[in-house]
């Protein structure tokens, strides 16, 4: 418990992140575990936030506190990174990764070795609560095969967090051109994932 | 909807979001006037926009931890942020960890002021009628476990209706905490490993005892108590959550395995009852995981187990439960004797001492789970049989793909040799069983000892949880015991093959493969052959078929395997070997091009197969294909396939029948059930002349119940050879009625028919070849039967005859061989123009082709030149075919062969020269060579030539028989054949 509740030193973390992710980015798939442990850790905080914030007496600032985490996960301001394009797509390519596979999984991962606790492995776990962020991964699967920047854009600004100036900067395109993008996108998806198609589009095929 | 055309919708959509709301309209109107789809489709979308605004406008880390605290909420895990809460009379302080099935808080008992550990179900599982009652039954049976190497179970609660256990609160750490530090992974000293093992084995003693099995040790679930504990460095086995009453069987589906996969022992990952025994197997691995710091794997030779322990771990890890420690007291009293001698050895030095031997034992011996005194390795010489998979996930698409893979997979090594497809349905076959019956692991050793094969292998797959686990297991033929036994686990089912891949590594390495042979012949299966599956299933579906109901039968199967996999480089390679069997030799280039193209995915044995069909088929060049083979029986001793390869096709094609001969036997040795084997070595017999050892081998195959349509081939060509008219009539009506093969039969009935001079006859049934082979759809087929009859009209004299059928001939195929047998009719019959496009032709689409430079082009050359009355050049050009030219040239069973022509033309020439003595020598070659020449209609010239040359000697005696000879072969023959009426004037002036 102690790995899980130690207290989060910015500095170290960051430098920790930017290893794995370079790591990662180099073919290094095992530092995708660490990356994970990282990310879930993060998404558990702020679970937990979320859940005192609705019981009566808290009003906690969520935006603020979502911004915070983005920010230790993935502090581009101090990461010495000589591509920092390659480096933003990369992040927010892993976020996606890391947080359909959570979804996935059906599953909320323990830490490692606590006690009395062995019931993850093999346990299957039903319920499909989370399908929707499956369902959009897959509809990305599906716009990638039509327009890949599209879902590029859709990585860094839904899943990476990152700001439309960043994106732009990122992609080399203007930021009018990202919006544009960014809301094209949007609607088809949005289309893909109410299940209202037009004609045409009736043939991308999803797999969900 | 494709890329063009969201590019076009893109573009239109990107306009008219950059316009003001206002000016939309009236621009998508303008913008699709005539494309009414694309304003629909632009309309709908933009549509949406308004409704999609707030739409990914979250970010997502915080949709997954809304999603996930709402979850938690609904699971009934909110208790987690309410230290404090009370329930029962527990006051929750922290959470101490959470799992698929619930949570677990530390708390303090408010009436017997002490610490305890609450473990939730969640809710889910609380709903679970079966999850609860496993949850119920461990309260039970752990509370029923008191020792102090256990976790007690003080009691158990409900609240909300969600139950819950109360538990001794421990502190420490897990041992999987201990050995996994946060710099690597240590071993523990040898004094802590004994006294935990010690202390593991009483505890497990008292379980066993009360009639409880863990199911699951493993070293997350064994606790060392820490420095502020009552008793702190002791061990405390945790969570019997997966505890099962001995007697009571039922709770647990039996199919369902449960355990951790790493440590589960084979009954258990086989999904067999576990017992005592089972807990031992995998406490065998934590006793090793304590000493090195690792669980046993493959190739691993460091910091093994020391002596004395390693003894103790092998014989708990016996895959055999029968032969491991039965009972945990007597693995207790052993590792107590080993810690007394070691208190006694003068220091902690002299234990390493030891481990050095230990650990190189040790390593074979744990990662092979074989008990520590046998060795029983295979040897080069051991074949092996593998029996079908034991598929427990209940999807198809394992079925036989995994057993066909894992052949895929130990074909590779030059080590192990398998027992062929064919030699195993023949087996069955023999033991009366169905070919296809399944090969089930006893059947299999049947199979193998009736082979005298050293092993048997045997797989399974199961699906655990959401994992599919892989076993793969050795075991001798004669007494069964295991040599190997190996397994894995993957996540997903793409990567099966990925994972049998690497289990089959390890296991070629546990069997006496050297492991600088398995890192030359290693290619992941996925990459070797493919990551498809179902591709994967198609590809051995198909392949068997070929071999058990023939070329065409397969032929779809093979389509099917390309067409999921489109990069399948060894499906492309039988597809192109089926395509050639059947006479489609272009589609076969084709395609063995493509295969050719895609080499680099396939395993190394399958690229020699693949680049000898690609010189084969489509460079043709026989050198290199010889080159390729010779090297491929070097690196795969054991593998009959390139002998049979060297001998039928590459040493025939060269004239080298003799070592033709020594290769077929070669790959008869290897696999004696191989019925090609057998046709190969009849067909170099009846080359050679050696009819009776033709007839042997014949015999041979047949005593092996071995038979197949080819064979009927070489009983007639025998039959022929012998002049034996009734039995050839009796196997042409058999011929005739194998469909497959009445072209082919048909068309040896036309050219004996023309060899004793029945020649309209001969075309009769020639048409007939040619009308079946074009209504079967083999286009190639029919244009060389026709390239045939028009060469044999040619060579007899009937020019417009020949020329008449070159033309139909044409229009079928352009086939090499189709095509070079037109151009010759049409050269032997006078007109060198199309010869000299051909050589042309031929040149440039086959410019490394052995047949075509080595034979189809110097004839064809010579017959221009001595059209061109240059019978010198003639000679000088066919010398390009010196070592070509005793070779049997039917490159496959149908239509026109063209053996032994540069003897012929050479003759020819040498005639035109003048030179009596010199032709008569080319002509008696081509009567020598009787089993080669068959009833082509050279065999038959070749007489009356060697009439002229021997005339043209001066030795009229001789001369005279030859005529003789020519005329007795030909007294029934039609009466107005050209060369019958000039053989009988010039016959006559000879008297």
């Amino acid at each position: 418990m102690e790995m899980e509740r130690a207290v989060h030193t910015g500095d170290r973390d960051s430098q920790e992140i930017s290893r794995l992710l370079r790591a990662w980015s180099d073919g290094d798939q095992s530092a995708l575990e660490g990356l994970t442990a990282i990310v879930y850790r993060e998404l558990r905080r702020l679970a937990h936030y979320y859940m005192e914030a609705e019981r009566p007496g808290h009003s906690l600032q969520t935006t603020a506190l979502v911004n915070e985490t983005y920010m230790r996960l993935v502090d581009y301001k101090r990461m010495k990174w000589q591509n920092r394009a390659h480096f933003f797509a990369v992040s927010a390519q892993l976020m996606r990764r890391i947080l359909v596979d959570h979804a996935r999984s059906h599953n909320v991962k323990r830490g490692a070795g606590v006690q009395h606790v062995s019931l993850d492995e093999g346990a299957a776990v039903g319920g499909d609560q989370q399908a929707d962020l499956v369902a959009l991964d897959d509809a990305m699967n599906a716009l990638a095969r039509l327009d890949p920047r599209k879902v590029q854009i859709i990585e860094m600004r839904f899943f990476g967090g990152l700001s439309v100036e960043e994106t732009a900067e990122v992609l080399r395109v203007s930021p009018a051109t990202v919006r544009r993008d960014w809301s094209i996108a949007k609607v088809w998806l949005y289309r893909e994932l109410s299940g209202d198609r037009g004609d045409e589009s009736g043939t991308v095929e999803t797999t969900r | 909807m494709n890329r063009e055309r969201w590019r076009q919708l893109d573009n239109l959509l990107h306009a008219v979001l950059a316009r003001p709301p206002e000016e939309r309209d009236a621009l998508l109107r303008q913008a699709c006037s005539r494309d009414e789809a694309l304003e629909r489709e632009a309309r709908s979308l933009l549509g949406l926009e308004l409704e999609a605004h707030r739409f990914l406008e979250t970010p997502a880390i915080e949709v997954a931890a809304r999603r996930l605290a709402q979850q938690s909420r609904e699971n009934g895990l909110d208790v987690a942020v309410s230290s404090g809460r009370v329930i029962s009379h527990y006051a929750i302080l922290e959470e101490l960890g959470r799992g698929g099935m619930g949570v677990v808080y530390k708390a303090e008992d408010r009436r017997l002021k002490r610490y305890v550990a609450l473990k939730f179900l969640s809710d889910r599982f609380a709903r679970d009628p079966t999850a609860s009652n496993r949850f119920r039954r461990e309260a039970q049976t752990a509370s029923g476990l008191n020792h102090p190497g256990i976790c007690t179970v003080y009691d158990i609660g409900e609240q909300d209706g969600r139950p819950f256990l109360v538990m001794e609160y421990l502190e420490g750490e897990t041992l999987k905490q201990r050995i996994h530090r946060a710099e690597g992974r240590a071993p523990l000293d040898m004094g802590t490993t004994l006294g935990i093992g010690i202390e593991i084995a009483d505890a497990l003693e008292a379980a066993h005892r009360a009639g409880i099995v863990h199911r699951d040790i493993k070293p997350a679930n064994i606790f060392i108590t820490g420095p502020g504990s009552a008793r702190p460095g002791h061990a405390k086995i945790l969570d019997f959550g997966l505890a099962q009453l001995e007697t009571d069987e039922q709770i647990t589906n039996p199919g369902t395995a449960l355990g951790t996969v790493l440590y589960m022992a084979p009954e258990q990952a086989l999904g067999l009852p576990a017992d005592a025994r089972t807990d031992l197997f995998s406490f065998g691995l934590v006793l090793y995981e304590m000493a090195t710091g690792n669980l046993p794997s493959a190739g691993m030779r460091l910091g093994a187990a020391p002596a004395g322990l390693d003894r103790i771990i092998s014989k708990c890890l016996d895959t055999d439960r029968g032969l491991r420690y039965q009972r945990a007291s007597e693995i207790g009293a052993d590792l107590r004797h080993l810690k007394l001698a070691a208190g006694s050895a003068k220091s902690a030095r002299h234990w390493k001492g030891i481990s050095t031997i230990g650990a190189v034992m040790i390593a074979a011996l744990i990662t092979t789970f074989v008990p520590f005194h046998r060795a029983p390795k295979l040897t080069d010489k051991d074949t092996i049989v593998i029996a079908d998979f034991v598929n427990g996930t209940g999807d198809p698409v394992f079925d036989g793909t995994l057993r066909q893979g894992l052949a895929a997979e130990l074909g590779q090594s030059p080590f192990l040799s398998l027992i062929s497809e064919q030699r195993i349905q023949h087996t069955l076959r023999l033991m009366e069983r169905r070919a296809d019956e399944r090969l089930t692991f006893e059947l299999a050793r049947e199979v193998g000892e009736r082979t005298g094969s050293a092993a048997v292998l045997e797989g399974s797959i199961a699906k655990l949880g959401s994992k599919y686990v892989l076993g793969l297991r050795a075991r001798s033929c004669r007494a069964g015991d295991v040599l190997d036994d190996e397994q894995t686990q993957t996540g997903s089912r793409e990567d099966v093959l990925d994972a049998l891949s690497q289990i089959a590594r390890k296991l070629r390495a546990r069997l006496g493969e050297s492991l600088a042979t398995i890192r030359q012949h290693s290619i992941p299966l996925a990459e070797a052959t493919t990551p498809s599956l179902e591709a994967w299933k198609a590809f051995n579906m198909g392949f068997h078929t070929m071999f058990s109901a023939g070329h065409l039968a397969g032929l779809p199967l093979l389509q099917r395997a390309t067409g999921i996999d489109p990069k399948f480089a060894t499906a492309y390679a039988w597809l192109g070997r089926a395509y050639g069997a059947i006479g489609e030799s272009e589609l076969a280039r084709e395609t063995t091009r493509r295969a050719w193209q895609l080499r680099e995915r396939a395993s190394d044995q399958e690229r020699f197969y693949i680049e000898f069909s690609y010189h084969r088929l489509v460079t043709g060049d026989l050198e290199k294909a010889g080159e390729i083979c010779d090297l491929w029986a070097q690196t795969y001793p054991r593998d009959p396939i390139p002998h049979g390869f060297l001998g039928s096709s590459a040493s025939s094609s060269l004239g080298k029948y003799e070592r033709a001969v020594e290769e077929n036997k070669k790959a008869i040795e290897l696999d004696p059930d191989d019925s090609m084997g057998y046709a190969n070595l009849a067909s170099d017999y009846i080359f050679l002349g050696r009819l009776g050892d033709a007839e042997n081998t014949l015999q041979r195959a047949a005593a092996r119940k071995l038979e197949i349509p080819d064979f009927l081939g070489h009983r007639y060509l025998i039959a022929f050879l012998k002049d034996d008219a009734p039995e050839m009539s009796r196997l042409a009506v058999l011929g005739e009625e194998n469909s497959e093969f009445e072209d082919w039969m048909r068309h040896k009935e036309a050219s004996v028919l023309a060899y004793t001079g029945h020649l309209r006859q001969a075309r009769v049934v020639s048409q007939r070849a040619i009308d079946l082979a074009l209504r079967k759809g083999r286009r190639e087929a029919a244009a060389q039967l026709e390239a045939a009859a028009a060469v044999r009209e040619a060579l007899l004299g009937n020019r417009a005859e020949a020329s008449r059928r070159v033309t139909p001939a044409h229009g079928y195929s352009n086939w090499r061989d189709a095509e070079y047998g037109a151009a010759l009719a049409m050269a032997f019959a006078g007109d060198s123009s199309r010869a000299q496009r051909t050589v042309d032709d031929l040149t440039k689409r086959f410019p490394d082709d052995s047949m075509v430079k080595f034979s189809y082009l110097p004839v064809l050359r010579a017959v221009v030149a001595l059209h061109h009355r240059e019978p010198y050049k003639a000679m000088d050009l066919l010398q390009a075919a010196n070592a070509y030219e005793l070779g049997y040239q039917g490159a496959n069973s149908v239509g026109f062969a063209g053996s032994l022509y540069p003897i012929y033309v050479r003759g020819e020439a040498q005639l035109r020269a003048r030179h009596g003595s010199e032709a008569a020598v080319e002509f008696q070659k081509i009567l020598d060579h009787r089993g080669v020449v068959f009833a082509d209609p050279i065999g038959v010239m070749a007489r009356l030539q060697l009439g002229r040359a021997l005339c043209m000697a001066g030795d009229t005696s001789k001369a005279r028989a030859a005529y003789q000879d020519f005329l007795a072969l030909w007294k029934d023959a039609d009466p107005d054949i050209p060369i019958l009426n000039q053989a009988k004037g010039e016959y006559a002036k000879l008297r």
